[in-house]
């Protein structure tokens, strides 16, 4: 019963959303908003959830002094700290904008400024001519590269200059996006889409149940 | 004969000036019509009238309604010059409209047309424009249940070696003779998003050999429904396996929902743990990078498998196996060797034949200057 | 070579740059052309929505096309309505609104209203496309939107010249399945680096009708509205960048031959 009752509203609810995309009827149009917006009340109950776990989690690890378990205490601190200020004075309040610009902004660039570092030991070892495809893959990556910076432009045109190809590194990088990397991406998007679709017919029959973890 | 000619030309004189007096002065907008808009709810009526002679001194139109027994009154603004088509969405269902189109002049002369049929807006049941679409999508689909029930009734099914799942074992073994605990991250994905539930599908397979094989199992999740039900699934997994006492719930954590403090959370975890096996299976955006280098970095082997296309690159350049789009629907199939599952592989590929097909067809008919299949498929857009 | 040792590299190409300022010309793409000319030709007083889709981690990127994007809107008299699906987008979208608005002198209210945040993207996209007050039944200082002066002839998306989504995420496509498929909305994006490849199908088939391509794209930018500012910085810095990696790449290949001929 645990299992059945789920498997039936996915399989209703599956099959009358998909139809609601058939028919513009007034029925079905009111029948699919009413639908997305019990799917918002989700959000709520998701912000409860986040909340009791975090706090389960960390005090777990604070009572049974798991390894680190004082950088637990530092998760209160942001939570009691931003609940403080931002619930009883918003988000314009200027102590949580502080907090927002001064905390979050630096910490959330950081992490997004790794990439540059990531990416040079990334390509430093991937881009490797130990195949006909990976060198061709090399001098691809080679040619986007500068051309996605100005600087390729101005070696293209000092070094290649004799080459019958007027737009430079950013010319060629253009074509290679529009291209190359076009049909190859459509070939997957086209992949991905029918796999969606599979997955999405195998949840609605009841086929694929795993997400709904144990119990009959 | 002179007088003819005379005649002639003044005959012609006669005809320029009369056909540029009328074309330069005010005629009311003919053949307007007005009915209910195709494929919609009933709340439009759609206006039509034709164009105004290019030389006339039209500006604008003002269109005017009428409901039954009431006065006319003008709806929207002024529309440009040209205009031939009005879309009236401000009507009330089961009401009857009359319209008039009225033409303005720069001089703001105004001519009114004949007031057309009382029009009402009539909700559609079925979207007319959506016909192709609803056959692939039936096509499609019964394509993939005949496959599935042809599975069921036991015929064997071929599936091509992937070898990203083919070392799913591997993976588990090294860890377990390492002795070192396993890494799984489902991505970003929320819990209603299919990759998110294709990889919890591969994380019930991953569960089943880690329960075997006693080896610790971490799962940081950035959606707290998602770890609830990861929970769940990676329990079921265990049970299954008649190893229940082996499962911790505590290693299947919600950690943040922020992007990049989920990124900074899971490579903290990676750098103290050093797991030596890394699965990331799911949604992942520019984050994808940051966690496959740390993984590489501390030489785990990794196994990676995303639908986001974008971040195909860094995983290739990064881990071990990478599970490339569609690959990462068919890996329950592929891990369970459930014959329902590897059924509906085989109808997906039936899809896939009959897009080469369409467009390989699509490309000749095209070459030979005939396009229907191209409107066709701009139709189903 | 150690990836430490790539890291100082890249600091080291990142750092000395900032210090010697160069200047190295900018040609302008087809698609931020493309985009450029859509808002030049837009009449005096049409309205766009922008949509500040990205949180703090992206502004390096996309806040110098949203500052060069809000300036050629306030000088061609461009009215703007500014959102975001991102709740982490709220401060850093209302901050740079006024520090442009304050520099053209544009009027809160009548020249632009930053709505704020509602969550559940599909169902705010969808809303608007029926009634952007019953979505955003306030802007983001708590102003009723009806009330709102530059609101008042706007009811939907058929008042809406153009949309254009600076995204870090995929919130583009989501735009495009709603807006633009649904609703025939116009939509021209500005994204980040990381995800320019996924935006080129729909520059092709036309659902978008510009793009701005990472920190190369906001550079562009700037020389078409002719105020060069960090875009321009940037994109000189990651110049260096670029060829630290086209350098560490072909040394790799160097080092990569030269074992493979000793073993041989």
């Amino acid at each position: 019963m645990r299992r059945q009752v789920p498997l039936i509203l996915c399989f209703v609810f599956g099959i009358v959303m998909i139809f609601t995309q058939f028919s513009p009827h007034s029925v079905s149009q009111t029948l699919y908003q009413e639908v997305i917006s019990w799917a918002l009340i989700i959000s709520p109950f998701a912000l409860v959830l986040a909340t009791t776990t975090l706090i389960q989690t960390h005090v777990t690890r604070i009572r049974r002094r798991t390894e680190h378990w004082q950088y637990s205490f530092l998760v209160f601190v942001g939570i009691i700290t931003m609940v403080v200020i931002g619930v009883p004075f918003g988000p314009q309040n200027q102590v949580f904008e502080w907090f927002y610009t001064h905390v979050q902004v630096p910490m959330d660039a950081t992490m997004f400024s790794l990439l540059a570092f990531f990416i040079a030991s990334a390509a430093y070892r991937a881009f490797r001519a130990r195949t006909f495809e990976a060198s061709l893959l090399l001098i691809t990556a080679l040619i986007v590269m500068m051309g996605n910076v100005p600087v390729g432009d101005l070696i293209w045109n000092t070094v290649l200059s004799w080459l019958p190809l007027e737009d430079g590194a950013s010319g060629a990088r253009q074509w290679i996006l529009n291209n190359p990397n076009l049909s190859a991406r459509r070939g997957i998007i086209l992949g991905v889409s029918l796999g969606v679709i599979s997955q999405s017919i195998r949840i609605i029959l009841g086929i694929e149940r795993t997400y709904l973890g144990g119990g009959d | 004969m002179r007088k003819t000619i005379r005649c002639l030309l003044v005959y012609l004189v006669l005809c320029i000036g009369i056909s540029t007096a009328f074309s330069q002065g005010l005629t009311p907008p003919s053949n307007v019509t007005a009915m209910d808009t195709p494929n919609d709810d009933g709340s439009s009526i759609t206006i039509k009238w034709e164009a105004a002679p290019e030389r006339s001194s039209i500006s604008g139109y003002q269109i005017l309604r009428r409901i039954a027994g009431g006065g006319l009154e003008e709806i929207g603004a002024l529309l440009p010059a040209g205009t031939t088509t009005y879309v009236d969405s401000s009507i009330e269902k089961g009401s009857a409209y009359a319209y008039v189109v009225r033409a303005v002049t720069e001089t703001e002369a105004t001519v009114d047309s004949e007031e057309t049929a009382p029009a009402k807006g009539t909700g559609e049941l079925f979207h007319t424009g959506k016909i192709p679409l609803f056959i692939a999508m039936i096509l499609f689909s019964a394509g993939i249940v005949w496959n599935i029930y042809y599975a069921r009734s036991g015929k064997e099914i071929f599936v091509r070696r992937i070898p990203g799942l083919e070392a799913v074992d591997e993976a588990i073994g090294r860890a377990t003779e390492m002795g070192r605990s396993i890494l799984y991250s489902l991505g970003l994905g929320r819990v209603e998003e299919v990759p998110t539930i294709a990889s919890m599908t591969i994380l019930g397979q991953v569960a089943r050999r880690t329960a075997d094989y006693e080896t610790p199992l971490h799962v940081p999740c950035r959606d707290p429904i998602v770890t609830n039900v990861v929970r769940e699934v990676v329990r079921t997994s265990y049970l299954d396996e008649g190893r229940p006492d082996a499962y911790n719930e505590d290693n299947i954590f919600f950690l943040t929902e922020s992007q990049f403090a989920y990124a900074a959370g899971v490579a903290g975890i990676m750098t103290r743990e050093k797991p030596a096996a890394i699965f990331l299976q799911g949604q992942f955006f520019a984050e994808s990078l940051i966690l496959a280098e740390t993984g590489n970095s501390i030489g785990a082997i990794q196994i990676a498998g995303t639908d986001s296309e974008h971040q195909l690159p860094f995983f290739i350049a990064s881990c071990d196996y990478t599970l490339i789009g569609e690959e990462l629907y068919a890996a329950s199939a592929y891990l369970s060797r459930e014959p329902m599952l590897l059924g509906s592989l085989r109808g997906q590929d039936w899809g896939k034949f009959l897009i080469f097909v369409l467009m390989i067809l699509g490309v000749v008919l095209e070459l030979a200057g005939v396009n229907w299949i191209t409107t066709l498929l701009q139709r189903v857009s | 070579m150690d990836r430490r040792f790539v890291y100082i590299l890249v600091a080291l190409a990142v750092i000395i740059p900032m210090l010697f300022r160069v200047n190295l010309p900018v040609s302008v793409s087809e698609p931020t052309q493309k985009l450029y000319d859509y808002i030049e030709a837009l009449p005096s007083d049409s309205t766009i929505i922008l949509a500040f889709d990205y949180g703090p981690s992206s502004l390096a990127e996309l806040n110098p096309m949203a500052k060069s994007l809000l300036r050629q809107c306030f000088d061609n008299d461009v009215r703007v309505i500014a959102l975001t699906l991102y709740p982490d987008g709220t401060t850093l979208a209302s901050t740079l609104i006024q520090e442009i608005a304050e520099e053209k002198g544009a009027v809160d209210g009548e020249d632009y209203v930053f709505l704020g945040f509602r969550p559940g993207a599909t169902q705010v996209i969808l809303g608007m496309g029926s009634d952007i007050s019953s979505v955003f039944e306030t802007d983001y200082s708590g102003k009723a939107t009806t009330e709102i002066p530059m609101m008042k002839d706007i009811t939907n998306y058929a008042q809406i010249s153009l949309l254009i989504d600076l995204a870090s995420g995929s919130s583009t496509e989501v735009w495009i399945t709603y807006a633009n498929v649904q609703y025939n909305l116009q939509i021209a994006a500005g994204v980040t680096g990381v995800i320019i490849s996924q935006m080129y199908p729909y520059l092709q088939t036309g659902q978008l009708v510009g793009l701005i391509s990472g920190i190369l794209g906001a550079a562009e930018y700037e020389r078409l509205i002719d105020v060069p500012a960090k875009g321009m910085l940037w994109i000189n810095i990651e110049s260096f960048v670029h060829l630290l990696i086209v350098g560490l790449v072909v040394a790799g290949n160097i080092i990569f031959f030269n074992q493979r001929r000793r073993e041989e």
